[in-house]
């Protein structure tokens, strides 16, 4: 299958590898810091910090006060409206809710101000909702009525499906491709640059053989990246593969062998190593936004969702959602397998074509 | 070869070793088209670059046996190590090495084939005096062995000590091509007188002694 200058040069490619301290060190370092941010920024979300202006003097409007502050979801500071507006525009409040001189408990009369940062209006908009059923919940309490309904949310799979669980899986694969590029992109770049190419090329191996041995070579190191990181996640974030770890490694290999062969052609593309910075940054930058890493594609613009579906990072992270999340294996996912194979044609193909060993004049 | 800066020496011997299309005319080494059998006669030349840079983090054993194994090829390192006088440097990385040691190591990776031809590029720019006497010493060993070897530089006497054939180049033409003597019968005018004694690096060789500094 592998010609032995094939096998050997992978070895010496590892071993160049595994004889850089540093570069280990930070290989390692990362999935640790990814796993660790999720575990850390996890858990129940912050109490909304709430500034509390009471003008009235009525029963009523200290009771509705109180109960405000007795709220679990809120962290209420009680002071005066200058007070108050400073902390809100230092950032020290999220918002203020003003009860006014005039309120009483007439039906439908009464107005509740609430006083916003503009610059925080994003923010503001999901606690808003926080805010408005919190304030139902006390009205209720003040008027002393049971609520009419109660909003169960249950998933159509019955199954504990968290962000995470989705975010994951795209995450997993946009570090993938990240890896994969700077491990053949800039490589090439800079064994062009010193001449290292031009040496090994005036000797009978091909384009082939030198891609063919790096992949193998990467591809030791990026499955034991992802193998730890991984391992963390399912330790520390409770993740689980639902379509078993056989199939995830398949598509992180065919995934590997893929961006590898994309880093191979942006490497010979870009003919210095200013160069590459930003051709990588390009690649890789629009397909975070629209491989649905974040969010579904499905959730785009109807125009884009075409475009967006082929991407080569969408077809990966696709195929390893399916298989974390839906338990799906690599065999059952016809259209992504399918993607994935004609990706890894196409970039071979384009990689062993535009790859280019000689130093070009520019 | 020789020729000014830009003359096009380095770019006729890229054309013999295959890594440049060859825009007009034909060449070959060993009976073989180089335009058309360029991988075939990539197995049976070697060939030493001006710029000699090596894979980081690995030892000259190391590097002779990956270039041993593009040629599919199982070598014994420690020979060819000592042949160009670097057995003790064996563990030590090519950035280690000095000037005429790296050059030495460059002709030694060029050897692993067994070439039947060898092309130098400039191989003794930059050196001093004494490591310039030793690679002369090792090309004139190779070469009496039986390998062709093809050679650029820019130092005249270097040409007239080594080659059996010069070739002068001049704005991508060779301008004349001869043996060194007939050469100098041909073109070169009378000397005024003949020198009494040797030149300044004779001077230098007798004061700083024949021996490598490396």
């Amino acid at each position: 299958m592998f010609t032995s200058a094939q096998l050997h040069l992978a070895k010496v490619f590892l071993k160049i590898f595994l004889r850089n301290r540093q570069s280990i060190f930070f290989s390692m370092l990362f999935p640790l810091i990814f796993t660790g941010v999720f575990f850390f920024s996890g858990g129940p979300a912050d109490p909304i910090k709430l500034g509390l202006v009471n003008m009235s003097q009525s029963a009523i409007a200290s009771q509705f006060s109180d109960l405000v502050i007795a709220e679990p979801s809120f962290d209420v500071t009680k002071g005066s409206l200058v007070e108050l507006k400073e902390e809100l525009i230092l950032g020290d409040q999220t918002a203020i809710i003003l009860i006014p001189e005039n309120f009483t408990f007439i039906e439908g009369s009464s107005q509740l101000s609430l006083i916003l940062d503009a610059s925080q209006v994003r923010q503001a908009s999901s606690i808003q909702e926080t805010l408005e059923n919190s304030l139902l919940a006390i009205e209720r309490d003040v008027r002393g009525i049971k609520p009419m309904f109660n909003l169960v949310v249950e998933d159509v799979q019955a199954r504990p499906q968290r962000y995470i669980d989705f975010l994951l899986p795209g995450i997993l694969a946009y570090m993938l491709m990240n890896l994969c590029i700077a491990g053949s992109g800039f490589n090439i770049v800079e064994y062009r640059r010193r001449g290292i190419l031009k040496r090994l090329f005036v000797t009978p191996i091909q384009p082939k053989d030198f891609i063919v041995a790096i992949i193998l070579s990467r591809m030791v190191i990026v499955l034991t990246q992802i193998s730890v990181m991984l391992g963390l996640a399912i330790m520390l974030l409770d993740i689980n593969v639902v379509g078993g770890l056989p199939s995830l490694y398949g598509i992180v290999i065919l995934g590997t062998f893929i961006f590898l062969s994309i880093g191979f052609f942006l490497g010979s593309i870009a003919k210095t190593q200013e160069a590459i910075q930003p051709i990588v940054a390009l690649t890789s930058f629009p397909q975070l936004i629209l491989s649905g890493v974040f969010f579904p594609i499905s959730s785009m613009h109807e125009f884009i969702q075409p475009i967006a579906h082929v991407l080569p990072l969408s077809v990966v992270v696709s195929g390893l959602r399916s298989i974390t999340n839906d338990g799906m294996s690599l065999l059952t996912l016809n259209l992504t397998t399918a993607g994935v194979l004609i990706w890894m044609v196409v970039s071979f193909i384009v990689a062993i074509k535009f790859f280019v060993w000689k130093e070009v004049a520019s | 070869m020789l020729g000014p800066n830009g003359a096009g020496k380095t770019s006729t011997l890229e054309m013999l070793e295959g890594m440049n299309d060859i825009d007009g005319g034909s060449a070959t080494i060993n009976g073989l088209d180089v335009s058309q059998n360029s991988y075939e006669v990539k197995k049976i030349i070697g060939v030493q670059l001006q710029a000699n840079e090596y894979f980081d983090r690995l030892s000259l054993i190391e590097l002779l046996i990956l270039f041993g194994k593009l040629y599919s090829q199982e070598i014994d390192p420690m020979t060819l190590l000592q042949g160009v006088n670097l057995a003790e440097k064996a563990n030590a990385k090519p950035d280690e090495l000095s000037g005429g040691q790296k050059q030495r190591f460059s002709i030694a990776c060029a050897l692993v084939n067994n070439p039947k031809v060898l092309f130098l590029d400039e191989p003794t720019t930059g050196l001093d005096p004494q490591a310039k006497r030793n690679l002369w010493q090792l090309i004139r060993d190779l070469n009496s062995e039986g390998m062709t070897i093809v050679l650029t530089t820019h130092n005249m006497e270097e040409a007239e000590y080594l080659c059996d054939r010069i070739a002068i180049m001049d704005q991508g033409k060779i301008v004349a091509e001869d043996t060194p003597q007939n050469l100098i019968l041909k073109y070169a005018p009378e000397p005024p007188q003949a020198a009494l004694h040797g030149n300044i690096e004779d001077v230098f060789l007798v004061l700083t002694g024949h021996e490598l500094r490396d």
